[in-house]
Order: structure tokens, then sequence, then C-alpha cells
């Protein structure tokens, strides 16, 4: 499943950056904005797995910082670590907590579900492109 | 100082098994230090309760000792009810655990590794029980009921090679369990039907109960319960069972204490109950099957232990049908009901060391058959002179002999049923049942005596054959050398001090009378009115019961020195379990052929048809579902139609081509119209998943088709239905989806999902306890926050198919390197 063509591995390396860029975008922007982690984790798959079908697993497996399956746990382990955490200060499971910054003349607003949310994303990506390598690895064996 | 009187009873309770435990830190040869450990637990626990006592006296039933707060909400809490019954029972466990702990130091010996599991093992049991006797919430009670299940169970399949003890040991946790489910189901519909929740609210507003079908229901199934585990006919087959056991459990578990569980709940009821009109017929007809079925069988075994087993199983039946009888009246209108705490004391007292001897017995002989223990009283040998006589003090206390507690016990016995004779003619039945059991328990006290001292007229003697014949009795499952000195003698020494309680009631009462009328709440006959009496004074009062016993006495008698009933016979019940666990295997395999048949348009249709089923019964129960909403117009948005026919078109297509990656693009095609519809209808998140989503999916299919084997091109059978069903669930979801958003659309605007999202996502009302998600992109709010736990539900999910692609697929790399290495041989060769 590798196209080796010049104008596509070319057009991808721009592509992948802005692409990966969206889906943190779309990630941070998702409580207010269209969008959100699970959208985003696929986001990221897609362009993950367009930069592998033109370059070539091993490639991609040198770009992932970890291998897949250490996106899923450690993905799972956020979001049930930030569902149960409510539980030790006395509310109900998953329940959200925000908080105001003041950095100068700007507001930001920290929400505790931005932490459940990277976790979704986390599971999304380690699932979609640990699916796509394995099998294709299979394929190509 | 005193504690608030829970810490005494909690210290009480978990005292054993905290020490059981903490015998595992100790070095596995420092067998001594172990020994100490393990017996100081229950030695804690009965001193605790003493102190109680000291303390706080009896505590009266309504008056439970304060609670500490657990589950509220589940009326489940930690307080304990120290009235009569429980603290007797308390000290009970504590006194004979102690005992038992020394005993099993003896019987294994220093085997190093069996003591190490045995005592946690113990302690464990013992804390359970402890737990039972003393709960004062009802659930708590079911907590520690089922403790005991699972110790006992791991008690009886001790001996982890031996393939028979482990079947034994599910056969008694299959049973009890069950009765354990039943008694749990009865106690939550009682409880929920009444608002009764703790044993002393029970005794407190007793006969004030509304009596109604769910209250009797749940006391039927608390009876169960109770039942099974205090094995009761036709529950009793699991006792002889539990005789693979090692011998201190036998004794523990299976004649002192556990299997009493079942009566000391019958007793907790019946102040309560005892006016129900279910309680004589449904107490009285189990206890009278189980006292009589017991007896016969017991004289016809040839294995001790199972002797005494079957003999417990006839003594718990009395002691239910004991409380049965409580129902009926004495002639002054009392209940006819007797110091059943002395009753239930005696037969520990008798029946323990009966365990303890039988058990020393097997160790010294090798062999527990009667008939190959024939002579083995001998003058010379003072530890089997020993053990003799203590099995046969207590084998006169069984006969009920005068001069032990027992004889009395059965005397009060008596006069109940006796007294109860103007009540239903049924009771002269039960009188007979209940002196044949006597008979028969003479009977035994007689084999035994004929047997052990060698009489060659009287006495069970083994054929050539079976004195050679391996029984597999000898032991228990390991070999070691004897003991000698101190622990040879605590082989019998606890028997001994066990039974010397029997005679001290029977010979000095007041001793017997003082401790226990402090137990004591049922005392109503006037001729009982100060407990046990004298040994000579039911003699100078000649009665019917008194008849009764000289009765049971003098058939007896005969009857052990008869040679009928000198067999040994298989009781027929020993075949339900077996029976019902083949039924449940062999229906589970006959259920797995039929609904697992390993193809996924059998599991489809399945699942499709009961959906349609469904939908028609709502349609027979609301005919106006099939009505054409009004106000219904299918033209309002021109694009949306349009978008709608591409998607019905593309899903008509799928099933006509038949080219797999064919259909992967059609599905694809069918998803990203999906996508348009999204879009302009405005919902840009959902149109971006949704295009997400698709390609990755398309790429999987693609993959995995690859992967897949060649398809089988031959139309499968039944197309017709299958398009026939496939029609019906399309039209059909195809309407709820039209009925489901049109009702939707024609809400008022403040009903509506969508205004609930909108006023909530961000901050929350009253209505979510001010629960928002603090976020203005309703949907992930509803992602997040609001069905958080759906999403938590969906990764696991997800990943859980990602690690299941991962460790299949490694698994087939490897069958085909191995296909591939066989190839490769075959072809060299």
């Amino acid at each position: 499943m590798r196209v080796t063509s010049v104008i596509l591995r070319t057009a991808v390396r721009l592509i992948l950056p802005l692409s990966l860029l969206f889906a943190i975008y779309a990630a941070l922007k998702g409580h207010n904005a269209p969008g959100g982690g699970f959208i985003a984790g696929l986001i990221a798959a897609v362009s993950l797995c367009i930069y592998r079908m033109s370059h070539g697993s091993t490639a991609l497996m040198k770009l992932m910082p970890v291998h897949p399956r250490w996106l899923v746990g450690s993905g799972l382990g956020l979001a049930a670590t930030t569902a149960i955490a409510p539980l030790f200060f006395g509310a109900p499971l998953l329940q959200s907590n925000a908080w105001i910054l003041h950095l100068g003349n700007e507001e930001l607003h920290v929400v505790t579900a931005m932490a459940f949310d990277t976790g979704v994303l986390l599971v999304v990506i380690g699932v979609s492109v640990g699916m796509i390598q394995r099998l294709s690895e299979e394929l190509e064996r | 100082m005193n504690l608030p009187s829970v810490y005494y009873m909690l210290v009480a309770v978990f005292a054993p098994v905290v020490c059981g435990v903490a015998t595992l830190f100790i070095s596995k040869r420092d067998i001594n230090r172990r020994v100490l450990v393990a017996v100081a637990g229950p030695v804690v626990s009965f001193f605790c309760v003493l102190l109680h006592l000291r303390y706080y006296g009896i505590g009266v039933a309504a008056e439970p000792t304060n609670a500490i707060p657990w589950i509220p909400t589940l009326h489940l809490n930690i307080a304990f009810l120290t009235d009569g019954l429980g603290v007797f029972f308390a000290l009970l466990v504590a006194g004979i655990g102690t005992l038992i702990v020394l005993y099993a130091r003896a019987y294994f010996g220093k085997d190093e590794a069996a003591l190490f599991r045995f005592y946690p093992t113990l302690g464990f049991f013992t804390s359970a029980m402890m737990g039972i006797v003393l709960a004062d919430y009802m659930l708590l009670t079911v907590l520690f009921w089922e403790m005991t299940s699972i110790s006992s169970f791991l008690l009886i399949g001790w001996d982890r090679d031996d393939k028979k003890a482990v079947k034994l040991a599910m056969q008694a946790f299959f049973t009890t369990g069950m009765g354990g489910l039943a008694m749990f189901g009865g106690v939550l519909l009682f409880g929920e039907t009444t608002g009764v929740w703790r044993w002393s609210t029970l005794l407190e507003t007793a006969g004030e109960l509304q009596v109604n079908s769910s209250m009797i229901g749940g006391f039927i199934l608390i009876f169960a319960g109770a039942a099974a585990k205090s094995a009761q006919w036709p529950f009793h087959y699991w006792l002889p069972g539990a005789m693979a056991a090692p011998t201190p459990v036998s004794a523990y578990l299976h004649s002192a204490t556990m299997v009493k569980a079942g009566v000391f709940l019958i007793g907790r009821m019946y102040p309560a109950f005892s006016e129900l009109a279910a309680w004589p017929p449904l107490v009285i007809s189990f206890g009278a099957v189980t006292m009589l079925l017991g007896a016969l069988l017991a004289i016809n075994q040839h294995d001790l232990k199972r002797i005494f087993a079957y003999t417990t199983v006839s003594q718990l039946g009395l002691l239910v049908c004991m409380y049965g009888l409580g129902a009926n009246s004495f002639a002054g209108g009392t209940p006819a009901i007797d110091w059943d705490i002395t009753q239930i004391a005696n037969h520990a007292f008798y029946k323990a060391p009966l365990f303890l001897i039988a058990g020393a017995i097997g160790h010294v002989a090798g062999t527990r058959e009667l008939p190959r223990l024939f002579g083995f009283y001998d003058p010379n040998d003072f530890q089997k002179k020993a053990m003799v006589i203590v099995m046969l003090l207590a084998g006169y206390a069984l006969a009920g002999g005068p001069g032990t507690v027992s004889f009395p016990a059965k005397e009060m016995f008596f006069y109940a049923v006796y007294h109860s004779f103007e009540t239903h003619w049924i009771f002269k039945i039960i009188a007979l049942m209940a002196i044949a059991t006597a008979v028969c328990n003479v009977a035994i006290f007689v084999r035994l005596v004929t047997t052990f001292f060698g009489s060659k007229k009287y006495g069970l003697q083994a054929t050539e054959t079976e004195v050679h014949a391996d029984d597999g009795h000898g032991g228990h499952g390991h070999e070691h050398e004897h003991e000698t000195g101190l622990w040879a003698w605590m082989l019998w020494v606890p028997a001994a001090i066990i039974v010397a309680l029997q005679y001290v009631g029977g010979l000095i009462p007041p001793i017997w009378n003082a401790v226990f009328s402090h137990f004591e709440t049922n005392s109503n006959y006037e001729a009982f009115a100060h407990g046990v009496p004298w040994v000579w004074e039911p003699f100078f009062h000649p009665s019917i019961p008194l008849l009764m016993s000289a009765i049971a006495i003098g058939c007896g008698i005969a009857l052990g020195l008869s040679k009928y009933m000198r067999d040994s016979v298989v009781d027929a019940h020993d075949r339900i379990y077996p029976s019902a666990y083949w039924l449940a295997v062999q229906g589970g395999f006959k259920a797995f052929h039929i609904l697992q048949t390993g193809h996924i348009r059998h599991y489809l249709i399945i699942v499709f048809t009961a959906m349609l089923i469904g939908f028609a019964g709502a349609i027979y129960l609301d005919p106006t579902l099939v009505e054409i909403p009004v106000g219904l117009d299918p033209f309002e948005f021109w694009p949306g139609v349009l978008l709608g026919v591409i998607i019905c078109a593309t899903a008509l297509l799928l099933p006509m081509v038949k080219e797999r990656v064919v259909r992967v693009l059609v599905l694809g095609s069918c998803g990203f119209s999906v996508v348009g519809m999204y879009l302009i209808y405005q919902a840009p998140d959902l149109a971006l998943t949704q295009l997400m989503f698709e390609i990755i999916s398309v790429i999987l299919f693609v993959l995995v088709l690859r992967l897949l084997p060649k398809p089988d091109m031959k139309p499968p059978p039944s197309q017709a239905v299958r398009a026939l069903i496939g029609i019906c669930v399309g039209v059909s979801i195809g309407w709820m989806t039209l009925l489901a958003g049109h009702h939707a659309e024609n809400k008022p605007e403040a009903e509506k999902l969508g205004a609930f999202f909108k006023e909530h996502s961000h901050h929350g009302t009253e209505m979510t306890h001010h629960r928002g998600g603090e976020g203005k992109n309703i949907v992930n709010v509803i992602l997040v926050d609001f069905r958080g736990f759906d999403t938590l539900g969906e990764i696991s999910v997800l990943g859980i198919a990602a690690l299941g692609v991962w460790s299949l697929l490694s698994g087939r790399r490897a069958l085909h390197r191995k296909y591939e290495e066989e190839e490769a041989t075959e072809g060299g060769t």
C-alpha cells in the first residue's frame, strides 16, 4: 500500500504538519467551537495514514515518538484518571471544573474536561494508526 | 473507662482473621510460634465477648450496639446484636475454634505447608462465622454468610490434587451458595416491603408487621437459605460430601458451627415469624423429614465420618423442627419450646468430639471404616484407650443416655411434640419419627461399643477382602511421621474437654443452668422452669415423653445388637448435584450449538427479529404509531430530499453489488452523502467527524478485505427470508426515526433536548446540580461531560479492539510460520 508518486510525497510533507497543526487547533478550540478530542484524533490519524501511504511504514514509525499502543494506554489512563479524580474531592464522577487564568489582558479558560478530551485524542490516534499500521504490515509481509 | 460496645464486637469478629493472616509472616519452620499466634485469634474473640458481657450484660433484643456507618443508603452499617442467642453462638464459635487450632497442629503434624495454608483459612472462617452470629444488619449477616460459604469451599477442597474432593467442594459451594442467594433475595424483598433492615428492629416489631404476600415470599426465601446451609432435606447431600475436608474442618465447620448458621437464622426469625401461618408447616415438615432421613442413613454407613455426618443432618433436622414446634403451645398457652440454646449446645458438645476422635482414629489406625476398626480398643496402648473412651463418652451422649445434657434435651423435645398432639393428628406421626430417630442414635452407639471392644457376636466385622482393600480413607492426603508427646495428646484432649461439658451439665445441672439461664429466652414449660433437671428427677415424674425415651433406648439397643441395617448404603440424593451439573453442562452445549453458529447473518437475524417483535408489540399497544403524523411536509427542504434520495440509492445498491471492494466504496459514498446531509443542516462537528471517520473506515475495510479469504460466490440459502427481514427492519427503523424526529420537532421549545443542552452546557442550573461543561460547544460538552461516562466506555472499547488486532494478528503470523515450516519439511521428504 505504498504509493510512490513524487507529487504526493512532496505534497504530504507540506500537508502533514499543517493538518497536525489543525488537529491541535481543533482539540484546543473544541470546547467552545466545532472540534474536540475525537475529531482532532481522527484528523491527525488520517494525515498520518496519508503520510504512511506516501513514505512507507518505517518512516511513519520513525515519525511517531512512541509506539501507538503507548498512546492507547496513556490515553485511557489519562481519561480514566480525570474521570475518577473528582471522587476524591467529594464530587460525582466526571465532574468538570474550570479555572480562569488572566494573562495580561487575555482570559484563558482552563477546563478539566480538557484532560479527558486529550485522553480521547490519544486513544483515537493510537487505535487508528496502530490498527492500520499493523494490518498493512500484515499485507506487505 | 468502657469503650463503646461496638468496638468489643469488632475486635471479637476480626481477631481470628487478623491472627490467621499474621501467621503467614512467621517463618515456616517456627511451627510453635505459628500455633501460638493462630490460637490467639479465637482466644481474643472469646475474651472480648466475655468482657462485653461483663460491662454490658446480655443485650435486650431491642438494644443493639451503636452503629458505625458503612453504606447507609443500602441499609448496611456495622452494628452488632448481642442478645442471648448471638452471644452464645459467638462463645461457641470462638471456644471450639481455639481447641480446633490445637487439634489441627496435632492432626497435620509437622507438615509445614499444610499448616501454613490452614491457619489463615481457618481464621477467615472463624471471623465470618462470628460475623454471622453477631451482625445486627440483615445484609451484614448475608455478607458474612457468603464468606462462610467461600471458606467452607476452600476447606473442603483442601487437598487440591484430589479431584473428588474438589468436586465435592464445588457441590457444597453451589448448594449453600444458591441458598445464600435465595436468602439475599429474601432479605431484600422483606426489607423493601416492610422497611425492616435490622434484626433488632425485627424482634422489636414482632407481631406488628403487616402480613402480605411479598413479606411471606421474603420469609420463605430466607428460610430456603437457612435450610440449604443447615443441610435440610432435600439439600442435605452436600454435608456428607463435605467430609472430604480434613477432620479439624469437619468437626468445626460441618458439625459444630457453620451448619448451625441455618439453625441460628431460624432461631433469630423465630420470635418474629412464628406467628405466620406458613411457619409451622414449612419449618416442621422439612425439619422432621430431615431428622428421620438423616438417622436412617447414618445407621446404614460404615465410614465413621459419614456416620456422624448423617447424624449431624438428623440433629439439624431436629433443631429446625424444634423451632417449628415453637409455633404450637403447651397446655398453659405458652409456646411449645424450651431451652433451645441448650439443645444447640448439646449437639455441639457431643458431635464435635465424635468428629475429632474419628479423625484421630483415622490418623492412628489408617482407616475410618468401622468394620476394619473391629477390636480397636487396646488396654495396653494408652493413646488408643483414651480415644475409644472419649468417643464412647460422646457416643453415649449421642444416644441421649441419662447423665448427659442430651437426655433432658431429648426429653424437652419429646414434651414439645407430645403437647402438640392436640393441635393436629400429624404430630403423632412426628412423635413416631422422633422415636425412630432416637432408636437409630442409640443403635449407632451400641454398634460403636460392640465393634471397638471386639464383640465377635455383635460387633461389625470386616470380611477378608475388606481388610486388605485400601479404602482411601486412611490419612488425609499426605504422609508424615506421627507425633509424640504433647501434640499426640492433642489428638484427643480437645475432644475430652468438650465432651466433659456434656457430663458437667448432665450430672451437676446447677452449673449448666447458672450459665445458660443468661442466654435462654424460651423457658415455657413449668417443669423446665429452672432448666436442666437433676438426672433422677424425670424418673420421679413418669410421663409419656419418659416412656418415649425408654422405648427409644430399648428398641435402639435391640436394633444395635440385631443383624439388620448393617450394610453401607449410598444415599440416592447424592445424585442430585451431579445430575443437575450434567444437565446444566449438556444444556449449555446444546444452547451453544443452536445459538453460536459462527455466522454473523444468524446473529443479525436473531437481533433484528427480536427488534421487529418489540416494534410489533409497541404498535399493538398503541395503534396510532402507524398513522401518518399530521403536519408532515415531505418536500419541506429540497436539498435534503435530494441527498436523502442519494443515501437511499447507495444503500439499496449495497446488497446488489457482488465485489467486496466495490461494496466498500458504495458504503463510503453512502457515508459521504451523510456528511453532506450534516453540512446542509448546519452541524459542522458531526460533518467533520463523519468525514474523517469515513476515510479511516474505508482504509481499514480495504486492508481487512485483502486479508480475508476469497468470498464464497454461491448465494447463501434462504435469501428470500433475509430480504424480507431486511426490508422490514429498514422500513421500521426509518419509520421510528421519522416519528421520533417529528415528535421532537413538535414539542414546545422549552422541552426540547436542544434547549436543555443550550441552557446547561455552559454553567448548569439548579436542575443539573450546577453541573455544566463550562463550554459553548454543545456537542463537545455532551461528549466529555454529560455523556462522559459513555465516552470513557467507547474509548475503552476502541482500545480493546486495537489490542485484539495486535494480539490476534501476531498469533496468525505464528500459525503461518508453522504451516510454512510444515510444508517445507513435507516438501523435503
